[in-house]
């Protein structure tokens, strides 16, 4: 605001000097005969308050082009980035298929171990595969957005990890607000954002010990929901937690952890396309809390 | 197909010569007469030598690709079945696949023997003398009427109200009667994934379609379950122009 007012001073001064002239406060009898001095004085204001004012239109002009720019490099970018993860999807088909054939016109005998290993290491590239799609896919699949009851997915959640084999191990816990009211709902694509939470508490569970804690909350905070899953497992090292997400990204996770680095990924390109945040808290040693912030449905 | 007296007749058309050169003697070696064609183009000139029961078309192959294959194929009034493979997974591809006269579509990669199961299925229907479902505008059984165009779906004439992902799952399963659909193969096939802990979303969907069907779980008219097998359309579908 201060910008577009600032550019009248000029015109203020000047109409000030005038009307201080005009009331004979400082006369000037020299230029008094043809123009006085005071509606001089306006005019030069004026022509100063447009010069400025036309200066900063031209400025803000620039600027909002500048942001334009910015912003349509970053469109392209990430129109880019698609094309490569479509691209990447696509030359890894063709060959997985082909392996895939190849492997079931095997004469081996049921049961060959190293049969068994091979086609367990080509289903892991075909998850891969899968989850590149999805991830290229959800930037521009349209959503079905309808009122989600986020304490009903969360419950659903909960009883689907209970069934993991290694369930029995881990302290699940899931705690949802009764009082003063439940959680509310959000708005949002409730298959898409089972699939965020599931990738959650699926990593809570992989990366945790036997006889880690695992927990599943949820509050209401202003006009969002926070949802969070949390664990007491090994933690994330701090120069890791920058490129969580990142696709592919891999920190130095304990090994043997079987995963595609793109869970993460997902959950980020599914919480963005709910106009949702991702945060991530660690410690190393101490364990990892995620928190989902989602818009409260009005 | 115990009964069979000649082996049926395939058409592989795929531009990959790996996955030809593997996928032909697995077909042949589960009993089929396999034509393996390098296009589109390659597969259309072969029609009349070979007669096939069943065209396997990819999508994406150089100089006629399989959709354009697929369109001049129906154009033609040329009704033999046809299973797409797919490339790009996006649903909307998927439904178009269907829209443009295919019977059945898998996404690459499959499994070999996916395909197996698909081909019997598609066969077993032309087999029967069904009327093939694959280009009708409307899909309907009794009282029930679906509008594959406007996404509309009616029951004795009145509109029912249903999610878009409960019209598609409702398509799929009019479209394969009486095939036992595993609920990772909806899943895969109407919301482009096949996470194992997803297949909740399914059954939710079914739940849907039953509550608006007036459709008994315990006695079906409609959709049935199959306890760990998945789901079957139960009623007999005819297509509509």
């Amino acid at each position: 605001m201060r910008r577009f007012i600032l550019p009248l001073l000029p015109l203020a001064a000047g109409l000030a000097c005038a009307v201080a002239l005009q009331a004979g406060l400082s006369p000037n009898p020299i230029l008094y005969a043809r123009v006085d001095a005071g509606t001089l004085l306006a005019l030069a204001g004026l022509l100063a308050s447009l010069l400025w004012a036309a200066g900063t239109a031209l400025w803000a002009l620039a600027g909002r082009h500048e942001g334009q720019a910015l912003a349509q490099a970053r469109l392209a970018q990430a129109e880019a980035h698609r094309r490569f993860l479509r691209r990447l999807d696509h030359e890894l088909k063709n060959p997985l298929t082909a392996i895939r054939a190849g492997l079931a016109n095997l004469p081996a005998p049921q049961g060959d171990p190293v049969l068994a290993s091979v086609r367990s290491q080509v289903d892991r590239l075909v998850r891969l595969t899968a989850d590149l799609r999805k991830l290229a896919e959800l930037e521009v699949q349209p959503l079905e957005e309808e009122k989600v009851d986020l304490g009903d997915l969360l419950a659903e959640l909960a009883e689907v990890a209970a069934d993991r084999p290694d369930a029995e191990a881990r302290h699940l816990r899931l705690s949802l607000p009764q009082a003063p009211w439940p959680l509310p709902h959000v708005l949002g694509d409730r298959d898409l954002l089972f699939l965020a939470l599931h990738n959650l508490l699926d990593n809570a569970f992989k990366y945790s010990r036997p006889g880690d804690t695992v927990e599943i909350r949820a509050f209401e905070d202003g006009a969002t929901v926070a949802v969070e899953v949390a664990d007491t497992g090994p933690g994330i090292a701090d120069e890791d937690l920058p490129h969580l997400g990142e696709e592919l990204y891999r920190g130095r996770a304990p090994s043997g952890v079987e995963g595609s680095g793109l869970g993460l990924a997902l959950v980020r390109a599914i919480v963005a396309r709910q106009q949702g945040t991702v945060t991530i808290r660690s410690r190393l040693g101490q364990g990892t809390a995620v928190t989902l912030r989602l818009p409260v449905a009005r | 197909m115990d009964e069979l007296r000649e082996p049926y007749r395939i058409l592989l058309a795929d531009d990959d010569q790996a996955i030809t050169n593997h996928l032909a003697p697995f077909l042949e070696r589960a009993g089929f007469a396999v034509t393996v064609a390098g296009d589109g183009e390659a597969a259309l000139h072969r029609l009349d030598e070979v007669k096939p029961d069943l065209i396997v078309l990819d999508v994406l192959m150089p100089r006629l690709d399989g959709r354009e294959a697929l369109r001049r194929l129906r154009r033609a009034n040329d009704w033999t079945p046809v299973i797409l493979l797919t490339q790009v997974g996006a649903p909307a591809e998927r439904a178009l696949a269907l829209d443009e006269g295919a019977d059945d579509y898998l996404n690459k990669p499959f499994e070999p023997f996916e395909l197996l199961a698909r081909i019997r299925a598609v066969l077993r229907r032309s087999h029967a003398g069904t009327p093939s479902l694959a280009g009708a505008h409307r899909l309907s059984c009794g009282p029930l009427s679906l509008d594959r165009q406007s996404r509309r779906v009616t029951l004795e004439g009145h509109e029912l109200a249903l999610t878009a992902k409960a019209v598609a799952v409702l398509e799929y399963l009019m479209l394969h009667p009486d095939e036992v659909l595993a609920r990772e193969r909806l899943l895969d096939a109407v919301w482009g994934w096949d996470y194992p802990a997803a297949t909740r979303a399914v059954d939710s969907r079914i739940a849907e379609l039953r509550r608006l069907l007036h459709d008994d779980a315990e006695a079906p008219q409609f959709i049935e379950t199959l306890v760990g097998q998945g789901y079957r359309f139960i009623g007999r579908v005819r297509a509509e122009a």
